[in-house]
């Protein structure tokens, strides 16, 4: 049924390019392994039922969710999904929506704004970058600005940190069988000490090597997502060694890409204990951007660490199903 | 009660039949000096579509009389009751222009054994809906949305469009022999519009009266 329906404008090759195109937008070239397994099933299956201007694309895409059923949909799902004929690219069923605080497994092309304001009034902007490497890897770069919480203020940048993700393993899932899509990520944050430790108490005052793990599956319809993290001090006068521990768990109200997500994480530094309550909403019709809103609310030491509103707006400007030309 | 309510329905039966002959009608024929386009020549799904199909966008006769052309009579609100329904055969839109109501679901449904889409596009150019027809025998009901010229496309065989005139006025479409018939008018003046895809007219004012057909003719360009 591809060559018949699909083909006339996507080609036989699902490159999208075919002699005599009967539309006038060429398709996207589903040969491209990032674009075709960048993404969910769910998103794809969506596209092809709804049709473009149900997902914020192309309106030439007509919808097919009167005409097929859901088992057709799917499989026209797979057999795009194979026009990527490389291995060892993690598919896109494991790419879940960002935690706030927790780093997710799956390698990312955004652009983050992280906002955050401590309930003593330390506001802290971070700028944060994110660019995929080849198949499965990533670097991140993530600026802050902060506004200390002290008399009189202190504003200036922060710890500016750079960071490498490389995804060790990953497991696509099939709906069909039950079995969970699982992904599993090793990183290191690299903390530079750019900002005024000394004269303004802003950043940790000396270098920080950070391994982490973070990795993710699907409960039924309910995302899983965890990290773990050491925060290793060159100089530890100055900053502590620190055990860092993220769990997350959210699901989608609906399947369309500006959907409200919801989710709560728990967020653990050494003794530390925290809830963070969350809710993210996709703000396009491609969901190309998002953002998310927190309450860390602390489980322990309640007095001195208050309650920190955190959250993100992001930006997906480099992913080609997200993006539109 | 029973009497009550059967002398009601007499009397507004009545009534009904008062206002029918109180009623005038207007008729016209379209015509214009424009002439009609050559035939499509079709490059896929030959054996469904033909070599050739003819280009609709102007059907006029050997008499300048024009088709496909809707008479609107501005403010007499009337909506088109019944439903509206786009066939795709032979790789055609079929009937080429039509009327529906404002929000009014329009079904398109297809013949052919190939893929046809149709999408449904404001003036502004906003797709409203776009539906896949790949199999014979479906049938899609989608709403067409607030009152305008909706514009029709096959993604897939770009030749072929269709129009529907979304609309609560009353209006009727010329046919073949670009005669058209608006029946049921109250007595009083009235602004007509005509539409046409390719080409256009002027509205007119046109005083209708009781019990008898008021003529009024369109040439357009």
């Amino acid at each position: 049924m591809w060559g018949a329906w699909c083909a006339r404008c996507h080609a036989q090759d699902g490159s999208g390019k075919i002699d005599e195109p009967t539309v006038s937008v060429e398709p996207m070239d589903f040969t491209d392994c990032k674009l075709t397994t960048a993404e969910p099933d769910a998103d794809w299956e969506r596209a092809i039922a709804k049709g473009g201007p149900g997902v914020g694309l192309s309106p030439l895409m007509p919808g097919f969710e009167d005409s097929l059923t859901a088992e057709q949909i799917s499989g026209f799902v797979a057999h795009m999904r194979g026009f990527c004929k490389e291995t060892g690219w993690p598919n896109g069923n494991n790419n879940f929506p960002r935690p706030i605080i927790t780093e997710k497994a799956f390698p990312e092309n955004e652009f983050l704004i992280l906002p955050a304001v401590s309930h003593d009034r330390e506001v802290e902007f971070v700028a944060l970058y994110e660019q995929r490497l080849g198949k499965r890897s990533m670097f991140e770069v993530s600026v802050p600005a902060v506004s200390t919480a002290t008399t009189p203020r202190h504003n200036g940048l922060g710890d500016i940190e750079i960071a490498f993700k490389h995804t060790v393993f990953t497991n696509a899932g099939n709906a069909a069988t039950g079995t969970a899509p699982r992904i599993v990520s090793l990183g290191m944050d690299f903390v530079v000490p750019s900002g005024d430790h000394e004269g303004k108490g802003i950043g940790h005052g000396t270098v920080l090597f950070e391994p982490f793990i973070s990795a993710g599956t699907m409960l039924s319809n309910w995302y899983l997502q965890g990290q773990f993290k050491m925060e290793l001090p060159i100089d530890e006068t100055k900053a502590e060694r620190a055990v860092v521990y993220n769990a997350y768990i959210g699901r989608d109200t609906s399947a369309a890409p500006n959907t409200w997500t919801f989710g709560v994480e728990l967020n653990g530094e050494n003794h530390e204990l925290a809830l963070t309550p969350q809710v993210r909403k996709g703000l396009t019709g491609t969901g190309a951007l998002a953002a998310s809103i927190g309450a860390m609310v602390p489980l322990n030491e309640r007095e001195e660490r208050g309650v920190k509103w955190v959250g993100y707006l992001l930006w997906e400007f480099l992913e080609p199903l997200r993006a539109r030309k | 009660m029973g009497r009550i309510l059967a002398l009601g329905i007499l009397g507004t039966l009545a009534c009904a039949q008062v206002a029918a002959a109180q009623a005038g009608s207007i008729t016209g024929t379209i015509t214009t000096s424009a002439k009609g386009t050559a035939p499509v020549r079709v490059t896929i799904d030959q054996k469904v579509c033909g070599n050739e199909l003819p280009d609709e966008a102007i059907v006029v006769d050997a008499q300048g009389r024009l088709a496909n052309a809707v008479i609107s009579v501005v403010g007499l609100k009337r909506s088109v009751s019944s439903e509206t329904v786009v066939s795709n055969e032979k790789c055609r839109f079929g009937p080429r222009v039509q009327l529906a109501r404002p929000n009014a679901n329009v079904r398109t449904t297809s013949k052919d054994p190939i893929l046809h889409t149709t999408q449904a596009q404001t003036e502004n150019g906003r797709t409203i809906f776009n539906v896949a027809l790949p199999v014979p025998g479906i049938n899609i009901s989608k709403p067409i949305g607030a009152a305008g010229t909706v514009r029709l496309n096959c993604n897939t065989h770009p030749w072929m469009r269709g129009w529907v005139i979304v609309t609560d006025d009353a209006a009727a479409i010329s046919g073949a022999d670009g005669k058209f018939t608006l029946d049921n008018i109250p007595p009083g003046t009235y602004e007509l519009r005509v539409w046409h895809e390719a080409l256009k007219g002027a509205p007119q004012k046109v005083t209708v009266v009781a019990g008898k057909p008021t003529e009024i003719s369109f040439q357009l360009k």
